[in-house]
């Protein structure tokens, strides 16, 4: 009798344990990831790039819980934004993607030990906050030489934003391009105080062209630098300009001759990955810093995804030949295509911050040989020789 | 020399979806009611004039819709002030973030698209020749062209026709306007109608000419610079005109005097820095010349029960 009862009760158990397998192990508890932008998504600059790797991440990794993100978050208001994620929402990993968001995500990482906690562009860290960048000055330079190449005034523009490090770091990678094709061209720069201002972004385009530049890079959110480009080579006046960011080369096929993109979906996928695997913990990120370029594919050059050179101007590009130390004779358009792939297979062969390289004021920055250091590029505060502006103070 | 023509030539441009917005304001506090939903208007125009051009290849087309669209909105505006006697304030705002809103709602798919036929500059033959004059007024888009057409008729209108007369009255004494026989709500209807649909253009000029791309929140607010615009005019179309330009010409200089070694800074107040100036010297006016602001904006006419 006794015997029967416990057969029974072992076949039972045993029902049970095959009946609920499945969610054993099929059904991992799905990963639930938050954004906070601090932008409109539609600024078609920095909050939409990232809107288009969360549209990714949306798509590729169907074991994570995508939640709508929280777009235009005040930087002062990014508290309360977090602590719906976490109390409400139950936001596993929060990726927070402003400079300005770092003390409230840090504040955010103490409050709440064991969410994961993700900052873009900021240096502190925690056990469960790491951080990430991409970075795009190697591009900034390979654009710098198409446009040293292709200026026939020699004066060359920059409609800068903010002058952070960030902006003066890509300006100097600019200006490096421009002079090792045309130590003759100079780089000026016009200042916004602003990161998305289409209408400033035109008048300071077009202030430079009146001032003779022919070539134009910019760090503003919106394609109006390519539309200005645009109009005035459609009037006759050909201005050669460098796409930011988003694919911008549709808004001027006759003047776009390249541009920087950026790909946050590779870091996302990268960062959501390892967390998965549980490489990543909410007590090991002390040290994660992702600082990703050419090589981990964070970042691309063109004005349109898969087009490096617009190629209306490849012609052009391989008419002007110079002599480069490592390379001979060479034309500027396979001297970009040979950088970018020293860059991207192997950056430790190349490098455009390689010394000697002076500032305005003649002083030695970086020694011949030496390469600058994160921390040196990080804190950039001063102007390469051939850029003939000054940082505002 | 070739200095001053490229600036003026740059602050057309840049004044005019100032100048077609304050024309058009100016006609509505003329009536008595104040709209601060202009920004909200003129983002609404700029989106509906991209898409619809995106839709129609038409830039015409497109313009025509920010029209339409930038008047019922101030339907919305003049149903609250003039129907309901709603707090003009309140919802002018409204109007504000709803367009904002709403815009950026609408434009999410036209992000990242370029304009399929944009506003292009067509010289006008002949005057263009005009030594710094041609250059500066008759080297620009058509939408240029019609705003100053427009704004010579929005001057002849309210100085020399009876309608003027009548939304003039509205404005300042609404009593004796209704006295007189004179349908008051008409009058601040089409007013404010039409005050959207200048602010619609406004928005448009923006989209497909200016900075041909949509953008969230790409008036940045031109909308509330127009309110001060409307104020430094003293109510005046001509001297809209001439508010107009001299913004666009403060905001282009800043740019140009940026090489002179001026700190960027200090450039980057200019355009604030001036709106205050521009708005002392209206005051002194107002009160030397004893003109100014319609006697009734801002308060909803209310006739009185007769006992």
């Amino acid at each position: 009798m006794k015997g029967k009862f416990l057969v029974t009760l072992s076949l039972l158990l045993a029902l049970l344990l095959l009946l609920n397998l499945p969610y054993c192990i099929g059904a991992e508890k799905k990963l639930r990831v938050a954004f906070i932008y601090v932008g409109p998504i539609g600024d078609y600059g920095w909050s939409y790039a990232h809107e288009v790797a969360r549209q990714y991440l949306i798509k590729k990794l169907p074991w994570i819980e995508v939640l709508p993100p929280a777009e235009a978050v005040p930087e002062s208001d990014a508290v309360r934004f977090i602590d719906r994620f976490v109390k409400e929402e139950k936001a596993d990993v929060i990726f927070t993607t402003s400079f300005g968001y770092m003390d409230a995500t840090v504040e955010a990482s103490k409050k709440y030990p064991d969410r994961i906690f993700f900052h873009c562009s900021g240096y502190e860290r925690n056990k469960n906050l790491g951080t990430y960048f991409a970075e795009l000055y190697q591009i900034y330079y390979l654009n710098g030489l198409m446009a040293g190449a292709l200026t026939k005034t020699n004066k060359v523009g920059y409609v800068a934003a903010h002058p952070t490090p960030e902006v003066i770091r890509h300006i100097n990678a600019f200006a490096l391009g421009v002079y090792e094709v045309n130590p003759k061209a100079t780089v000026d720069v016009r200042w916004l105080f602003s990161w998305y201002d289409p209408s400033k972004a035109r008048m300071a385009a077009e202030s430079l062209i009146s001032d003779g530049c022919d070539a134009l890079a910019f760090t503003e959110d919106s394609p109006t630098v390519i539309t200005v480009g645009e109009e005035y080579t459609k009037k006759g006046k050909q201005i050669y300009t460098f796409s930011h960011y988003s694919p911008m080369q549709r808004y001027g096929p006759n003047t776009c001759v390249s541009g920087q993109l950026v790909h946050w979906e590779a870091i996302y996928k990268d960062i959501l990955e390892k967390i998965r695997k549980g490489v990543y913990k909410n007590t090991n990120l002390e040290d994660v810093d992702y600082w990703w370029l050419l090589k981990e594919k964070a970042v691309e050059l063109g004005g349109e995804v898969g087009v490096p050179v617009n190629p209306k101007f490849v012609p052009a590009l391989k008419e002007k030949k110079i002599t480069d130390q490592a390379f001979g004779r060479i034309n500027v358009y396979d001297l970009v295509m040979k950088r970018l792939a020293q860059m991207k297979s192997n950056p430790e062969k190349f490098d455009p911050f390689t010394g000697p390289i002076k500032d305005q004021s003649g002083k030695v920055r970086i020694e011949t040989g030496r390469r600058a250091t994160h921390d040196e590029l990080w804190t950039m505060d001063w102007f390469v020789p051939n850029v003939i502006a000054k940082i505002p103070k | 020399m070739n200095l001053i023509v490229d600036i003026l030539r740059a602050a057309i441009p840049a004044g005019t979806p100032l100048l077609l917005g304050t024309l058009g304001e100016i006609y509505v506090e003329r009536s008595g009611i104040l709209n601060l939903g202009v920004e909200g208007i003129m983002i609404m125009g700029a989106v509906t004039a991209f898409g619809v051009t995106t839709l129609t290849s038409n830039v015409w087309l497109g313009i025509f819709a920010s029209t339409i669209t930038g008047g019922m909105m101030a339907l919305i505006h003049a149903f609250d002030c003039v129907t309901l006697k709603a707090n003009q304030t309140l919802s002018g705002l409204a109007l504000t973030m709803l367009g904002s809103g709403l815009s950026g709602l609408i434009g999410k798919r036209y992000i990242g698209m370029p304009l399929s036929s944009k506003l292009q500059n067509v010289p006008l033959k002949g005057l263009v020749n005009i030594p710094v004059i041609g250059p500066v007024l008759f080297d620009q888009d058509p939408l240029v062209y019609i705003s100053y057409i427009l704004a010579f008729l929005f001057w002849f209108f309210l100085f020399n026709t009876r309608f003027g007369i009548t939304l003039r009255s509205v404005g300042e004494s609404p009593e004796v306007a209704d006295s007189a026989g004179i349908n008051i709500p008409a009058i601040q209807y089409f007013a404010v109608f039409l005050g959207g649909i200048m602010s619609g253009l406004g928005g448009a000029y923006l989209s497909v000419a200016y900075a041909p791309v949509w953008i969230e929140g790409m008036t940045a607010g031109t909308g509330w610079i127009v309110l001060a615009i409307t104020i430094f005019s003293l109510w005046r179309p001509e001297r809209a005109i001439l508010g107009s330009y001299l913004f666009g010409g403060v905001r282009v200089l800043q740019y140009r005097l940026q090489p002179l070694g001026i700190s960027p800074n200090i450039l980057n107040m200019m355009p604030f820095v001036f709106t205050i100036l521009v708005l002392m010297i209206a005051s002194r006016e107002i009160s030397k010349k004893r003109i100014g602001a319609p006697a009734s904006l801002g308060v909803s006419y209310q006739r009185e029960k007769t006992l």
